[in-house]
């Protein structure tokens, strides 16, 4: 079963990953388009990785609207949801 | 790594336009083996480009779609027609450039299981340091040899041979009884 804190650390750690910047500086409110380095390509590997470890598809309207780590968590959580149904 | 015998190699009129090696047209991807799949690596021209130096994404497309089907294929000896698919564009894949695409099954979607006819596989296309640039998920649909000889074109010696070729596929799916059955639908 994941959890909430799973996802969000997770997702907290693909951002790290794909951003090249700590873990530990990134917080759930952190904005994504302001972290150092990020541009629309690192964040689409962001989307995409998150794509691929969870097996979801996320809709595009929301990959371009969220902004923080915990907005991405929750459109996360949503897929998954769906995917359960 | 080594590359899977892919069962249209039999036909004599085989112009796949994403794997044969008899169509000056298509793409004639090569493919192996790979630990989590099925790979493909391939450097595309100017003649399959969209915008000046970049690969068209159609093609990209069928890249990754010939990568999954044919994994499904090699691991089923069924054929499998494709259902739907999605793909995300990460970067522009640049022509004259050298990337690989690597398809896998997707998790909870082994071929046949719960006796369903569908198949789920992702792919993802990397450049030479192995960064992403598109990825790709899909949902195939196994069908029985038969079912098949009815929706393509095949000369009776071809479908002989083709029907042979994938009854001799390796598939991980074959039971001691034959390949895993699948519903004969629609």
């Amino acid at each position: 079963m994941t959890t909430d804190a799973d996802i969000l650390r997770q997702i907290t750690e693909i951002v790290a990953r794909e951003l090249a910047v700590p873990a530990e500086s990134l917080a759930a409110d952190t904005d994504l388009r302001a972290v150092e380095g990020a541009d629309s390509v690192r964040l689409l590997r962001v989307v995409a990785r998150a794509e691929q470890t969870w097996d979801i598809e996320l809709d595009d309207s929301d990959v371009f609207t969220v902004s923080s780590v915990e907005q991405l968590a929750a459109v996360v959580r949503e897929a998954l949801q769906v995917k359960a149904a | 790594m080594t590359a899977p015998e892919l069962p249209w190699a039999v036909l004599a009129d085989y112009r796949c336009f994403g794997c044969s090696p008899h169509n000056s047209h298509g793409l004639a991807l090569e493919f192996d083996e790979h630990p989590d799949g099925l790979q493909t690596t391939f450097d595309l021209g100017r003649s399959y480009e969209s915008y000046p130096g970049v690969v068209h994404g159609g093609l990209l497309g069928v890249v990754c779609d010939e990568t999954m089907g044919n994994l499904i294929v090699v691991r089923t000896g069924l054929v499998a027609f494709t259902v739907s698919m999605r793909m995300r564009y990460l970067a522009p894949v640049a022509t004259g450039r050298s990337y690989t695409c690597v398809a896998r099954l997707s998790a909870g979607s082994a071929a046949g299981a719960g006796g369903s006819p569908l198949v789920g596989a992702t792919a993802e296309i990397v450049d030479a340091d192995g960064i992403p640039v598109a990825t790709a998920s899909a949902t195939y649909r196994n069908v029985p040899f038969g079912t098949a000889r009815d929706r393509i074109t095949l000369t009776n010696p071809d479908a002989d041979r083709l029907h042979q070729a994938l009854s001799t596929t390796p598939a991980l799916s074959t039971t001691a009884d034959g390949p895993v059955p699948v519903e004969e639908t629609l």
